[in-house]
Formats: structure tokens, C-alpha cells, sequence
């Protein structure tokens, strides 16, 4: 069930009170699968299918908003008189204005591509795919566990605003992955293909899990597991430390994509998530990395979970440097926040379903490839480490001091990498990390990763973003 | 609004009779939850939401198949019907199940409604924290956090006559006060409004904002002894359960009870217990199998003694059936989401009394649990109000500090629980929370700190 346009623009023509000054509606169906293989059974099997609808409202110097699954026409009515009341009740408080960037109306259709729907794969075939890649990580006692999954997931969204605007979008996604556990004592070790935590994520169809080709990669995961149950521990001090494409991605997303939401700088997120080290005062001026470090949020990459055409605000998705030649130049904004620092909306307002608020939310955040292939840069460094696969992630409040495990490390000596090594911890504080970045990989490194589980707000809300990165090597990194 | 009882179990009655399975069961949930959030001393995100969902679990051939809908037209409620039906023909049987809950007991008192809490409206809400923001500007001081409050309608019921309803309540509320570059925090829930005061808490917060204000300290890394507030130890917990409680942790090996069950593996004086019959917490009569709820001792006196489990899982790993099973279909079979640590004879006060040199702590920062999760060793730091103890005296502020501790080490090196407990919220947990004392404990390990950026 899906409520027709006029519907919606009938409940924003019921907001007649002469306070409100904006309003928006959106409607979304978000659909989901996922299928989870363990041990050669089927360990996970379940469908979602999630409807809303939520309004927003500016009354005076407050926002308001509600929400209701409830699809009718006189609960749709209900929620936008509620949102209405919850506005009035926020202006009680308000001792600022609230400014909202122009923008056109847009009327406008946009959905992503695939070229096989992921929901038209039968189950039989998923399972069937991932019992083969998980079948090959078994037979060693050692392994305790081998698992894959694979998730389907697409939300249909109609938005419409009281100056104008009507959107359809569409986004299709599918991620993957694999996972081998091992075991030897007290010793537990992880070892996943690509990526933890589902895998990867891309707004394709089941053609990504074709290319993804877990099973080709199954037994190396096995074995790596397996190795790492006896390597030796990653050695604590200081070293030069080569970060592969998939645990540099994270690295982009805790310290530059959080730290450059302008929400955070502005401290609305401080109850939960924290603030930011990126004050608006050190836009243009702040030192943030190396020279050689460019980072971009862009949301019109094609085939990326963090890519729409329009964004919760009505805005159209856009290109723009967060860090341009090492220098911090800007934020992640939207139609409330850019007027405090004298800009125009960027266009990153997002909420994962229209029963919670929009707020600001990575896009694409993507550190831009070198020039130096990755072989050239392992063998120009002399004594290292070269870490990958994310295992754990830890960072302040301000987004400064942070902690990250990965799965796997191995020694780099006299340009060769050498043994593997377990357990790598590295450490660091944001600004001084980015500035010993000496060496970036170049475009064969660099591969976009899509995370759907970055969380933010109260309630918490789930938002699916991407972060392309080569891998890259920085001076003097603090491990253990 | 949320749904009376008529209509949620005629809503169940409806999926199971769709469902045409050997077994099946399901939960539906109705909600309308209220939250204001607030920064700078102003309202800037308040929503309120009202939402239902139903989530259908159907049993062939001792195969599970789960789809959860938010519509329930008839077409709907088909289409996942069938969407479960089909997942269950492709799924293995689980090993060991015993097939879906048919006891019927009786369900314990659990009061979790309050009318006037689910009563309360937004502007009654804004007024309260209009003042609290009135009282920190006459210091300077600026707040940040959130004052939720909700009603929730739960049912779920079973293809062999299982009937659960209950209706429960929650208002919560953080107070973050800003004192330029220092913060303080405090927090309470409970399942009524009336006992949510934003202007106790924003006092409370307010002390801690401006506590040894002008005296700041620098400590070097290594083990400090430390206390450790409430909502510092509902972090550490969120990942525990994770990490060491559930089913499916207990299942994979990754979980520190994995062959330490009935072994001492933490000190004496660390018991937890999963309690949702407390009337003092957070009361809650069933889980979505419809299980009588019971207090359950995870670790007693230092001894794990079960992981938390849904039915499946518990007939699976050969437990007694802990009814912790909050979600239908969880790949976690099982989470402790009223987790009670008990306390002892002391105070905070005499807790910072006792202390040569150490730290006291109000609240942790992104605590990470899976660096090893054997030893439980997690990492994280600290924020809104950390102190330097010497000679028992409160004597300095410290900066942020980042910690990397194995859980194992730390529950076994417990110098002392205060008496007093307190309940903290946590974001994934509708149902529940936490109850903990002040604890302090000996030789935490501190490896570094939030330092500013340094000129280029």
C-alpha cells in the first residue's frame, strides 16, 4: 500500500496554522532480506517489510515531527497535526532563529540501477551460493565457525514539501560475506571476506554477489584464519604503517566523515554520539593532513549505497571536498545548519525511514587515490606493517583519539612483507595521523565500501553509507 | 495510541491462523514513543512516533522461518506469511528443538504502565526542560541530551494457545551540562514520569560540570585504580551481552563462559543477574515467546552460571529455557536486557575517601568489545567528567582518557560496590536497562588520552 501524491500534499495543506513556516512528508517502504549460512545450516532466514510515513514541521523557531506506520488517510491527517503540536512545543524553548538555505522545488523521479533484482533471486539459489563458499572453510577441527550472508535491500521513498517539491527515489542494495572462526585454546581467531559485519554493500542487484565470488575466496579465509591462530602477536611501538583500502575506509569514516558533520560541530549530537575536534572556525585555515590527502563527500557515485539524487531536505546530491590538499575545507550540511556557516545546503540530510527525523549523514566520503602503486609503496618502506580488515573501532567524543583492531597484519622489512602477525592494534590522535600520511596508492587500490550500519540520533537510526579508499602509509603510527 | 489487547491478539490470531505450519508464533508490538531532544539549551529534534509491527515465526519440519510486517492489510498479512513459509522450507531443522513453547504458566507481577506517563504531552515536556536551561544560564552553563518518554502495547501468542498482553510505559532523560570545555552527565529511567526530574538531573549534571573546575591534571598511561559510575558499567554490559551472554556468542566459542560454566572466572564479588521482576527496575512479565519471565544469575559470585537464550537455542545448547528472547527469529537466540549488578555496603563518597591515587570515572565513550573476545578485553574512553583521587580528596579534572581492559581482569579485581544502584537506558533496549552500583576497582589500564590538534 503506498499513499497516493495527492494524500500526502493534502496533509500539508492541513497545517494551516500561520506559525508554520515549512513543512515536509515523506513516505517510505523499506524492504530487506537476509539468508545467514552457519555450519552448513541455514542459521538466519528473515523478510522485513517496513511502511511509513512522517511529517515535518517549522513552527516559528521549532521543529516538529511525527510519524505513524498506520498508512490511512486520517492517520496520515494525525501525524501532521501532531507534528504541528510537537513543533509549538519545541518553539517554547527556542532562543535562536531558525534559518533555512533556499533552494528550487524539484519535481523528480530517480532510481538506482541493477540488472538483477536481488529480490527476484530465489532463496534456493542464495542458500545454495553461500553453502557452497562455506562448505570450502570447513573440515579443520580448528574452524569453529564458517558463515556467510547475503542481504537484500530496497526502500521505495516519496517526499513532498510546502514549497513545491515532489520526489520518487528508488535504491535496490545487495552485500555479502564471509567469515571463518578459529579456534585453538584460548586462542579465537576471525578472519572474514571482504569485510566484516555482512560484508559488502553496493546498490547493485545479484550481480555483485557474482562478482563478489565468495567461493573462490573461501579457502584462503580458512587458511588465514588458521595461520593467524599461530602467528605471532603484532609488536607494540612505534612504526610506519601501511592501511589497506577496506580498514582505511573506516578510518575515513570515524575521523573525517563524523568529525566534518556539521550537527556535531554545531553540538546537537553531543548527547549521544559526541562533538567535533572541525570547529567552523578552522574552515579554510585548519591543517587536518598531509598535502597529499583529499577527501570528498560525493553522493553521485553510480552503484554506491551512500549515492541518491536528492537528499531528505529536497536537495539535489552533490560533489564538494571536505579536505582539499590536506587543508579542511568543509562540512557535511543541510537547510538548518549551512546558514550558520554562511554556506548554502550540501545536500547529506538523510533518515533511514520516514518514521525518524532527518539528520545529517555521511554520503560517499572518499579519500582519493595517489599516484604510487601499492607494490611500489610496500617496497619503498623499510620497516613496517601492513594492516587490514577492520576488528574493532574505538574513538572520542570529539573524534580526536582513537583505537582501531584489525584482523590481520604482516611484517613489512626492507620492502618485503614477511610474517604474519595477530591482534594489531594502532592508535592515534585524528590530526596527526592524516598529517604523517606520506604515500597514497594509487586508482588499483582504490575500492568503494559500502557500510550500512553507521548509527546516529536518538532513536537510533541506522544510515547506509560508502567510503572509497586506496591503501596508503603513514609515518610513526603507535601499535599495541 | 497504541493498540488495546482485543486488537493485538486478534492481529496474532489472524497470522497464525494465515501462517498453516506445523508450529507458529508471534509478537506484535505497538508503540508510541515521544522523544525530545535538546542542545545548546534549546529543543532541536522532537519526534513523536506511533508505530505497530508484527513479526511471524513459523515452524516445518523443525525449520524456522521468520518476515516481519508493519501493515496489516489481509494481502499484507499474506505476503509475509508466505515470505515465511518459504524461508522455513529452505531452512535445516534446528538441532535439538523441542518445538515452540506450550506451558502456558502463569505470568508473574510485573507492573510496567503508568497512565499519566503515557499521558504526558510535548509542551508539559518543554516546560520541564525550559527551566533546567533557564537554571544553567544564570551560571553560563549550556545542556545538551534527551528526555524520552513512551507506552507500548506487547502481545504475542503461539499455535498451542499461548496469549501474552501487557502494556508497559518508560520516561528517561539525559542531562549533558557544558561548562565551557568541562561536561557533566547524569541519567535516570524508570518506568514512570514522575520520577524523571530534569531539574535534579541537571543539577546533578551541573556539579559534575563544574567539579575542581580551575584544577586540571595530566596522568601517565598504566593501571590506576578506578571508580566507575553506573552508566560506565551499561556500557561495558551493551557489549558483554554481545560478546559473552548470548546464545549465539556461547554457540560460536567466542564467549568467555564457553567452558567455564560452574568455574571461577571473576572475583567473589561480582554477581549479575538478568531481572525483570524487580518492581524497582524495570518491570516486564514475558518475553516474545511468551515465557514467563524469571530472575535469571548469569555469574554468581564470580561463577558464570548460563548464558541468556531463546527456546531454541536453549534446547539446542541442552539449558534450561531462559526466556530471554526479545526479538522472533534474533540470530543472537538470546540478550539479558534487565541486567542487575548487586551491589555492597559502601558509598561513592567512601569509595573516593579510600583512595591514595586513582580515578574516578562518570561515564564511558565508544566502547569497542571484539579486540579479544576470549579475555573480554575492550577499548574506549571516558568523557563528561573524569577525576584525578589523591589522598581521598577530589583534587583535578583530567582529560579524556582512552582505556584498553580485559573484563575478565577487572570483575575479578573488585575493591568495593556501593549500596545505592541506579537504572541506565541503553539505545537498543525498549524493554529494559541496567542496575548498577558504583564499583571500584583495582589496576584498570589507562593507555592514552583526547588530546587537542597540535599547530601545523
Amino acid at each position: 500500500m503506498r499513499p497516493p501524491r495527492h494524500q500526502l500534499e493534502d496533509a500539508l495543506r492541513s497545517l494551516r496554522n500561520s506559525a508554520i513556516r515549512y513543512a515536509d512528508i515523506r513516505f517510505t517502504c523499506s524492504e530487506q532480506q537476509h539468508v545467514k549460512i552457519r555450519n552448513g545450516e541455514v542459521d538466519h532466514l528473515s523478510s522485513t517489510t517496513d511502511r511509513a510515513v512522517g511529517v515535518r514541521v517549522l513552527s516559528g523557531n521549532g521543529w516538529g515531527f511525527a510519524a505513524t506506520s498506520d498508512l490511512s488517510e486520517p492517520s496520515i491527517l494525525r501525524a501532521a497535526k501532531r507534528a504541528a503540536e510537537v513543533a509549538a512545543a519545541s518553539h517554547l524553548t527556542a532562543t535562536r532563529p531558525v534559518i533555512l538555505s533556499d533552494i528550487e522545488p524539484h519535481v523528480a523521479s530517480w532510481s538506482s540501477e541493477f540488472r538483477t533484482d536481488p529480490f527476484a533471486v530465489d532463496i534456493a539459489t542464495k542458500i545454495d551460493h553461500l553453502m557452497n563458499a562455506t562448505e570450502r572453510m570447513r573440515g579443520d577441527a580448528r574452524i569453529h565457525q564458517a558463515s556467510g550472508e547475503i542481504s537484500c535491500y530496497r526502500q521505495e521513498k516519496h517526499f513532498a514539501s510546502t514549497e513545491g517539491s515532489f520526489i520518487e527515489q528508488t535504491t535496490t542494495q545487495m552485500g555479502g560475506g564471509i567469515e571463518a572462526v578459529a579456534i585453538d585454546g584460548s586462542e579465537f581467531q576471525r578472519r572474514t571476506y571482504p569485510n566484516p559485519f555482512g560484508g559488502d554493500f553496493q546498490a547493485e542487484g545479484w550481480e555483485f554477489i557474482e562478482r563478489l565470488d565468495m567461493p573462490a575466496k573461501a579457502e584462503t579465509i580458512r587458511d588465514e584464519a588458521l595461520a593467524l591462530l599461530s602467528a605471532p602477536k603484532a609488536p607494540v611501538g612505534r612504526f610506519d604503517l601501511i592501511v589497506g583500502s577496506a580498514q582505511l575506509a573506516l578510518q575515513v569514516h570515524e575521523s573525517c566523515g563524523h568529525p566534518t558533520e556539521l550537527d556535531r560541530a554545531m553540538g546537537l549530537e553531543i548527547s549521544l554520539a559526541g562533538g567535533s575536534f572541525l570547529q567552523p572556525a578552522m574552515l579554510g585555515t585548519f591543517r587536518y593532513g598531509s598535502p597529499i590527502v583529499n577527501i570528498v563527500a560525493d553522493a553521485t557515485i553510480e552503484g554506491s549505497i551512500g549515492s541518491f539524487a536528492f537528499d531528505d531536505d529536497g536537495v539535489p546530491a552533490q560533489r564538494f571536498h571536505l579536505v582539499e590538499k590536506g587543508m579542511f575545507t568543509g562540512y557535511l550540511t543541510g537547510r538548518d545548519t549551512a546558514p550558520a556557516i554562511g554556506r548554502a545546503s550540501n545536500g547529506t540530510v538523510r533518515a533511514e525511514s520516514a518514521s525518524r527525523i532527518p539528520i545529517i549523514r555521511m554520503t560517499n566520503i572518499n579519500l582519493e587515490p595517489g599516484d604510487v602503486p601499492l607494490e611500489q609503496l610496500i617496497a619503498d618502506t623499510r620497516r613496517g606493517i601492513l594492516v587490514e580488515t577492520n576488528k574493532s573501532w574505538s574513538i572520542d567524543d570529539l573524534r580526536l583519539n582513537f583505537q582501531f583492531g584489525c584482523e590481520v597484519a604482516w611484517e613489512i622489512e626492507d620492502g618485503r612483507i614477511g610474517r604474519m602477525l595477530r591482534n594489531p592494534l594502532y592508535t592515534g590522535s585524528t590530526p596527526d595521523f592524516w598529517r604523517s600520511c606520506d604515500a597514497i596508492a594509487d586508482r588499483n587500490s582504490w575500492q568503494i565500501w559500502g557500510l550500512p550500519n553507521c548509527g546516529k540520533g536518538d532513536p537510533m537510526q541506522t544510515m547506509r553509507v560508502a567510503h572509497g579508499a586506496p591503501a596508503a602509509r603513514f609515518r610513526n603510527v603507535e601499535m599495541g | 495510541m497504541t493498540h488495546g489487547e482485543h486488537d493485538s491478539i486478534r492481529i496474532i490470531e489472524r497470522a497464525l491462523e494465515a501462517a498453516r505450519a506445523d508450529e507458529a508464533d508471534a509478537s506484535f508490538i505497538s508503540l508510541d514513543q515521544n522523544i525530545s531532544r535538546f542542545a545548546n539549551s534549546e529543543i532541536h529534534q522532537n519526534m513523536s512516533e506511533e508505530s505497530a509491527w508484527l513479526t511471524l515465526r513459523v515452524v516445518m519440519n523443525d525449520a524456522i522461518g521468520v518476515a516481519t510486517t508493519t501493515s496489516f492489510e489481509e494481502d499484507d498479512l499474506a505476503h509475509a506469511t508466505e515470505i515465511a513459509r518459504q524461508s522455513a522450507r529452505h531452512a535445516n531443522p534446528v538441532r535439538g528443538f523441542a518445538g515452540l513453547y506450550k506451558e502456558n504458566e502463569p505470568l508473574p507481577p510485573a507492573p510496567a504502565f503508568d497512565e499519566a506517563t503515557a499521558a504526558i504531552s510535548p509542551a508539559e515536556k518543554a516546560l520541564a526542560l525550559r527551566s533546567m536551561f533557564e537554571r544553567g544560564r544564570r551560571d553560563d552553563i549550556q545542556f545538551a541530551g534527551a528526555f524520552s518518554t513512551g507506552a507500548a502495547s506487547i502481545a504475542c501468542g503461539n499455535s498451542h494457545g499461548i496469549r501474552r498482553f501487557t502494556r508497559s510505559t518508560h520516561a528517561e532523560a539525559t542531562a549533558i551540562a557544558i561548562a565551557h570545555d568541562a561536561s557533566g552527565y547524569a541519567t535516570a529511567r524508570s518506568r514512570r514520569a514522575a520520577e524523571i526530574d530534569p531539574a535534579a538531573l541537571g543539577e546533578e549534571a551541573i556539579l559534575k560540570a563544574t567539579l575542581a573546575r580551575n584544577a586540571t591534571e595530566d596522568i601517565t598511561p598504566g593501571a590506576w585504580d578506578v571508580i566507575l559510575e553506573p552508566p560506565a558499567l551499561a556500557e561495558v554490559f551493551e557489549w558483554m551481552n554481545m560478546i559473552a551472554f548470548s546464545g549465539q556468542s556461547f554457540e560460536d566459542g567466542s564467549s568467555i563462559f564457553v567452558g567455564n560454566i560452574g568455574n571461577r572466572v571473576f572475583g567473589d564479588a561480582f554477581t549479575l543477574t538478568d531481572d525483570s521482576l524487580d518492581p524497582e527496575f524495570l518491570p516486564f512479565p514475558f518475553d516474545m515467546e511468551g515465557l514467563p519471565r524469571r530472575p535469571v544469575t548469569l555469574i554468581e559470585n564470580g561463577i558464570p552460571r548460563t548464558p541468556v537464550l531463546d527456546k531454541s537455542w536453549a534446547d539446542r545448547l541442552g539449558f534450561a529455557p531462559t526466556a530471554n528472547c526479545w526479538f522472533l527469529g534474533s540470530s543472537e537466540h538470546g540478550a539479558a536486557f534487565h541486567l542487575s549488578m548487586a551491589g555492597g555496603s559502601s558509598t561513592r563518597e567512601e569509595m573516593i575517601a579510600s583512595t591514595k591515587l586513582g580515578i574516578w570515572v562518570t561515564r564511558f565513550n565508544y566502547v569497542n568489545g571484539l579486540l579479544e573476545p576470549r579475555t573480554a578485553l575492550m577499548t574506549g574512553t571516558t568523557r563528561d567528567g573524569t577525576f584525578l583521587i589523591r589522598d581521598g580528596k577530589v583534587v583535578a579534572r583530567l582529560p579524556n582518557l582512552r582505556w584498553t581492559q580485559s573484563m575478565v581482569e577487572a570483575f575479578s579485581n573488585i575493591e568495593s560496590l556501593s549500596r545505592e544502584r541506579r537504572i541506565v537506558g541503553t539505545w537498543y533496549n525498549m524493554f529494559g536497562g541496567t542496575l548498577a552500583p558504583v564499583v571500584k576497582i583495582r589496576g584498570w589500564n589507562f593507555t592514552g588520552k583526547q588530546e587537542g590538534p597540535a599547530p601545523a
